[in-house]
């Protein structure tokens, strides 16, 4: 481990080069600057083609809908990350079916909550995220408690040991499948935690903030969220992911927190919190919370790229990517609308670099 | 000629194109390949264009070109030949065009989905056989067991139920249900586990494989699929069998209730395979002729698709005149191409029927122009050798024709050898005959390539190599007696005990009759036998290397003096050309002086008092060796004055020309300025900026040329320019020295070809020559291929390929540096002919 910097290349120096190449395609501010001055979705298409996308989108028969550009964008990301996986050698391949869990979690709720509103299987799958997939994905909508839905389904797969805590007879209905997402996430971005800091060395020192942040960021969300709610204090403390950097001591206190103002009090004690929570600047554009969070993970994910030899640079860019496929498809969804004031509500990606 | 020494004279024309005829002319201008144009637009992005919407339509059928070429090339239709060239189609074909390709493309997806349906059905059908065929050896084996079964009869719910024993179930009443189909194999494991926790156990599956492979309907891959039966009890559990069914993706067919139905329904999928089989072929025929059809005209339309999307892109960089009547393009032309340029344009006219004419107006401008220099397939090859150093700058020297006779000659000295060039000159020559072959000319393998486009090169390099094998007189190592040797032996009179006593005897030229007069041509045969022969070659080609370079070197400064006059820079050639040849002269070419005296001067007989060259031009520059005999009289004096005059040169090297510039700046600032005005107004505009430029100061090369033609009053900086001369002074001094001694790579390279092909002949071939029985004859046999196999592959192809590269590396640095800038723009004109296809790149052409 002392060494690992020395022998990262001989397992994954090919992988990294090869992020880092997929890397320079990302989208710069000038992209971005063109893409907003599109009319039409046709023009965007013209321009992508000028980027890394190429053909991506010029390709199919169809006519653009900007579903089909999300689908497409996805497509995109789903074959650079299997193509990742596909050549990665452990523990790296143990790290990139981390990052896919988080989807797996979400696909199974999703599941979950289309069989309550008695939705068709063949209709929901096409709404799974593809990073997410697995074999036992469609069976999902059979179990009626949590504990059917571990030992039947889920048992097999690599989400099994998120479910210690999750396991329970009540029956599933909405705000059960919400809690067991949370639940779930807690376990889940406990254990990728851990994992980055048994692995050590500049993964786990890029790693453990972006992690922390996220674990943070859900404890806010999971907060706000819960405002007129039955959730008592004890129910969402026990959906904080404790591996953040507001463990313990603010995790208490959110716990307890009742309105916006109680939040924005927690996050006044962390300086990296306060900036998201302070409020906008009069004149500036309006942003949301959530926004705001994202921004500030752009940021963190950024930071991946300035160091080598570790595994961040590979959950860095695909939640880099992903981000600008949100942009993409926001940009998109603008043009479709017509809403060109709202156009450049983007978050721009190395805003720095052409 | 001109053009080759210097590149075409190039200007600055503006096209009027009429809106009407500008897609004609365009079209017209496209094939003839004489104009670079220039952007009108650039602030414009790509899709805020004018004719973005043409482009868009040349995409949307290039991607169905590219549907119907996979399609072809997936049915395995050959295209036909590809010698057409149709001209763009006018805009208004182009409709029909599209339509024609749209209609195609419908129809072709129509058939083949029709075509993927009937395969669909083909494989549910085929499944759905395999399954009762296989779930029928399911219930046989229960039945062979009954008799064992019937004392369990009791216990229906224990384990033993893994038997097929629905009668007994049905007679207890529980609603017995049955689910069969097929899944991959790779899943079955899974789908069991699931089974088993979702049903805790009220189920049972029983399965088999499937011999043959089936094809996935989804990616086309045969895969191995495995025949299942679950039964089960009650409703409840079936709606979850299944859903785990669909979760694994498993194809289910009702599964008959009786034997005799099971028959039934054999036989009716036999028919019905039968007639899907037949229904089949007949859509592959159908699908075969719509793609014969497509594919006799899809060349001509790719090739038409691609020239109407350069035309709009060219379109699109024109820009509009005010009364939006006709549009106006800026090209770049060699000045020799402006009435083509005028006939083209008014043949785009007529075509097109327009009323007013297009025209061309030759405008002046101050930028540098794009380098063209017109090659033809001979050139072209050590044209490229130069553009692979640097695009020579607008109107410099090209050091190309040069280059055709001193490259493969340089190349020659070092791979000297009679046999290797003869193989070398052979091979390129079977190349240039069959240049027109399709085969060799179109192939993709690029170390071919590479071969093929220097064919004329490695000819030339061959024929060379042959001169200097015959000068060196090496032919595989060996030398060629053929003008019988100039030296006797028998005029030695050795005595017969000479003979046997001594390994080596001395041929003493100074006795009569054993030197009788050079060997006609090259080196004497005799000194293949003698044991001083690398000694005597050895010093023989390093004074050639030395000679050769300098001569080489000295060219290239000489050189330097066409493009100064060409410039107007004459100081240039007092303050710059003449202290370097001086320097280089007076030193080195005093050299090379002393080298050929001595080669004249002393002969066999008093060659023991010949001095050392080596010492006397190091005494040259120490200043003494009064200690040593004189080569001639007047040696002593002469060398002083040289070495004066050489170090002499360097200040005026140094200073002269930023001193001059600077006085030219400060003093005679009102005084002699554009002497040459009278005859700017005669010549082109081009040559104003010339003249101006000639009064501007200049850097080290003409970099700032094209800045000092936009910013006429630019300051003059002495610093810089001090600096840029001091770099020079340095790099030229400096280099004078270190190139010579770059050039006895010409030595050393020669020598270890030669060696090594010795060494070549004596491991390999000798062993074989040396077996002296019958069995010798037949054992020579593989020898010889060993030795073809080794000439050829190290000799000829590394071998030569490392000449080659020291070959070009003394034309790059040793000579083009004296002369070359080599900061030019390449002329890239407007051809369809140059034009890359997206498909010949994604290898559908």
């Amino acid at each position: 481990p002392a060494n690992r910097e020395l022998t990262f290349n001989v397992d994954h120096g090919y992988l990294e080069g090869l992020v880092r190449g997929m890397k320079a395609g990302i989208l710069t501010s000038t992209d971005y600057h063109n893409l907003a001055q599109c009319d039409t979705l046709e023009d965007m298409k013209l321009h992508l083609q000028s980027t890394d996308y190429g053909k991506l989108l010029s390709s199919s028969e169809e006519d653009l809908t900007v579903s089909l550009v999300d689908s497409k964008l996805r497509a995109n990301l789903v074959t650079e990350f299997s193509c990742l996986r596909s050549n990665a050698l452990p523990p790296l391949s143990t790290f990139l079916d981390y990052i896919t869990y988080s989807y797996m979690i979400d696909n199974v709720v999703m599941l979950i909550t289309g069989a309550l509103k008695q939705r068709d299987v063949a209709e929901l799958l096409p709404r799974c995220h593809p990073l997410g997939a697995f074999d036992q994905m469609a069976a999902v909508g059979i179990a009626r408690t949590p504990t059917e839905l571990y030992s039947a389904i889920l048992v097999d797969t690599p989400l099994a040991p998120f479910f210690q805590d999750a396991v329970s007879e009540s029956n599933l209905d909405e705000m059960e499948a919400e809690i067991l997402r949370n639940k779930l996430y807690k376990a889940y971005i406990e254990s990728f935690h851990s994992f980055c800091k048994n692995i050590g060395g500049v993964t786990a020192d890029i790693m453990c903030p972006v992690l922390e942040f996220e674990a943070d960021r859900r404890t806010f969300i999971i907060t706000v969220n819960s405002f007129g709610t039955e959730l008592s204090g004890a129910d969402k403390s026990a959906l904080y992911p404790s591996c953040g950097k507001l463990y313990p001591e603010g995790l208490r206190l959110l716990a307890k927190a009742e309105d916006h103002e109680q939040v924005k009090a927690v996050a006044n004690c962390y300086p990296e919190y306060k900036l998201i929570f302070d409020d906008p600047e009069p004149g500036a554009d309006f942003k949301t919370l959530e926004d705001r969070f994202f921004e500030q993970e752009v940021k963190l994910n950024m930071l991946a790229f300035l160091q080598q030899f570790h595994f961040g640079v590979f959950y860095s860019y695909v939640k880099l990517k992903e981000q600008e496929s949100r942009n993409i498809v926001w940009i998109a969804e603008c043009v479709t609308q017509r809403q060109k004031s709202k156009i450049h509500n983007y978050i721009p990606i190395f805003p720095g670099t052409h | 000629m001109s053009s080759l020494l210097r590149g075409e004279e190039m200007c600055l024309a503006q096209l009027f194109l009429q809106s009407g005829s500008a897609y004609d002319c365009i079209s017209e201008l496209g094939e003839l390949g004489l104009v670079e144009f220039r952007d009108l637009n650039p602030s414009v992005t790509a899709f805020q264009r004018k004719h973005v919407n043409e482009i868009k339509k040349c995409e949307e059928m290039e991607r169905i070109l590219g549907y119907l070429l996979r399609e072809v090339k997936k049915a395995d239709i050959s295209l036909p030949e590809r010698d057409v060239n149709p001209v763009a189609p006018l805009p208004k074909h182009v409709m029909a065009i599209m339509e024609q390709l749209q209609r195609l493309e419908v129809e072709l997806g129509e058939v083949t989905r029709n075509k993927e349906k009937l395969q669909r059905n083909l494989l549910e059908l085929t499944e759905y056989t395999h399954m009762l065929r296989i779930t029928r050896k399911f219930v046989q084996r229960t039945a062979e067991r009954e008799p064992l079964q019937v004392q369990y009869e009791e216990f229906p719910f224990l384990e033993k139920e893994t038997m097929m024993d629905y009668s007994s179930m049905q007679r207890l009443g529980a609603k017995l249900g049955f689910i069969s189909g097929l899944i991959q194999r790779v899943k079955i494991e899974a789908f069991e586990r699931m089974l088993w926790r979702v049903c805790k156990g009220y189920t049972i599956l029983s399965y088999a494989e499937v011999e043959e492979y089936l094809e996935n309907p989804d990616t086309g891959e045969p895969t191995k699929c495995v025949v299942f039966l679950i039964s089960y009890w009650g409703d409840q559990i079936g709606q979850k069998v299944k859903k785990i069914c669909d979760c694994y993706h498993c194809h289910v067919y009702p599964y008959p209730s009786s034997n005799e139905e099971r028959n039934d329904v054999v036989e009716g999928l036999r028919t019905r395979i039968q007639d899907l089989h037949t229904v089949l072929n007949r859509t592959e025929d159908y699908l075969r002729q719509v793609l014969i059809k497509a594919s006799e005209s899809v060349y001509t339309w790719v090739i038409q698709v691609k020239k109407m999307k350069a035309i709009y892109y060219i379109l699109n960089l024109c820009s509009f005149d005010v009364t939006n009547k006709c549009l106006i393009a800026e090209v770049w032309c060699p000045v020799n191409d402006i009435p083509t340029l005028r006939r083209a344009l008014e043949e785009g006219s007529r075509k097109s029927g327009a009323t007013v004419p297009s025209f061309v107006n030759r405008i002046p401008t101050s930028d540098t122009p794009p380098t063209l220099i017109k090659t033809n397939k001979f050139t072209s090859g050590f044209q490229n050798i130069v553009d692979a150093y640097g695009v020579g700058s607008y109107r410099e020297v090209n050091p190309a024709p040069f280059t055709i006779i001193t490259f493969p000659f340089l190349f020659a000295v070092m791979f000297g050898d009679l046999g290797h060039g003869v193989i070398m000159a052979v091979f390129a020559a079977w190349m240039v005959l069959c240049e027109n072959n399709r085969k060799l000319k179109n192939t993709r393998n690029e170390i071919w390539n590479t071969f093929f486009e220097g064919r004329y090169i490695i000819l030339m390099m061959g024929l060379f190599s042959i001169y200097t094998g015959l000068i060196y007189n090496d032919c595989f190592s060996k030398s060629l007696n053929i003008f019988g040797s100039g030296w006797s032996v028998k005029a030695m009179g050795w005595t017969k005990e000479q003979w046997e006593n001594n390994r080596f005897l001395t041929l003493d030229p100074n006795v009569t009759g054993v030197f009788k007069g050079p060997y006609p041509l090259g080196i004497d045969p005799i000194w293949n036998l003698a044991s001083n022969r690398l000694t005597f070659l050895n010093s023989y080609k390093m004074k050639m290397s030395v000679i050769l370079g300098i001569i080489h070197m000295s060219f290239g400064v000489i050189l330097s003096t066409y493009n100064y006059l060409h410039f107007r820079k004459k100081y240039n050639l007092y303050l710059v050309f003449l202290p370097e040849l001086l320097f280089l002269l007076c030193l080195f070419g005093y050299l090379v002086f002393m080298i050929l005296y001595k080669w004249l001067a002393f002969s066999a007989k008093d060659s023991r008092h010949a001095p050392s060259i080596l010492i006397h031009f190091i005494n040259m520059f120490l200043m003494q060796g009064d200690g040593l005999q004189p080569l001639y009289p007047g040696q002593t004096g002469l060398q002083i004055f040289l070495v004066v005059i050489a170090v002499l040169s360097v200040p005026v090297l140094l200073l002269g020309k930023p001193v001059y510039l600077y006085w030219l700046h400060n003093g005679s600032h009102r005084l002699g300025l554009y002497r040459g005005y009278e005859r700017v107004r005669r010549n082109s505009e081009e040559e104003l900026y010339l003249m101006r430029a000639h009064d501007m100061e200049e850097g080290s090369s003409h970099s700032d040329l094209s800045s000092s033609g936009e910013n006429p009053t630019e300051e003059f900086d002495f610093a810089d320019e001090l600096l840029h001369q001091a770099i020079h002074t340095i790099e030229y001094c400096l280099g004078c020295v270190s190139n010579t001694a770059s050039y006895l790579r010409l030595w050393a390279l020669s020598l270890a070809h030669a060696q090594l092909s010795e060494v070549l002949w004596a491991m390999v071939m000798r062993v074989g020559l040396r077996m002296d029985s019958t069995l010798g004859v037949l054992f020579l046999v593989p020898v010889f291929g060993l030795f073809a196999v080794l000439t050829v592959s190290i000799l000829l192809v590394m071998e030569g390929l490392s000449a080659f590269l020291h070959a070009l590396r003394l034309h790059w640095v040793e000579f083009q540096n004296k002369f070359y800038g080599g900061t030019g723009v390449k002329f890239c004109p407007f051809a369809f002919s140059l034009l890359p296809s997206s498909f010949e790149h994604d290898g559908l052409l």
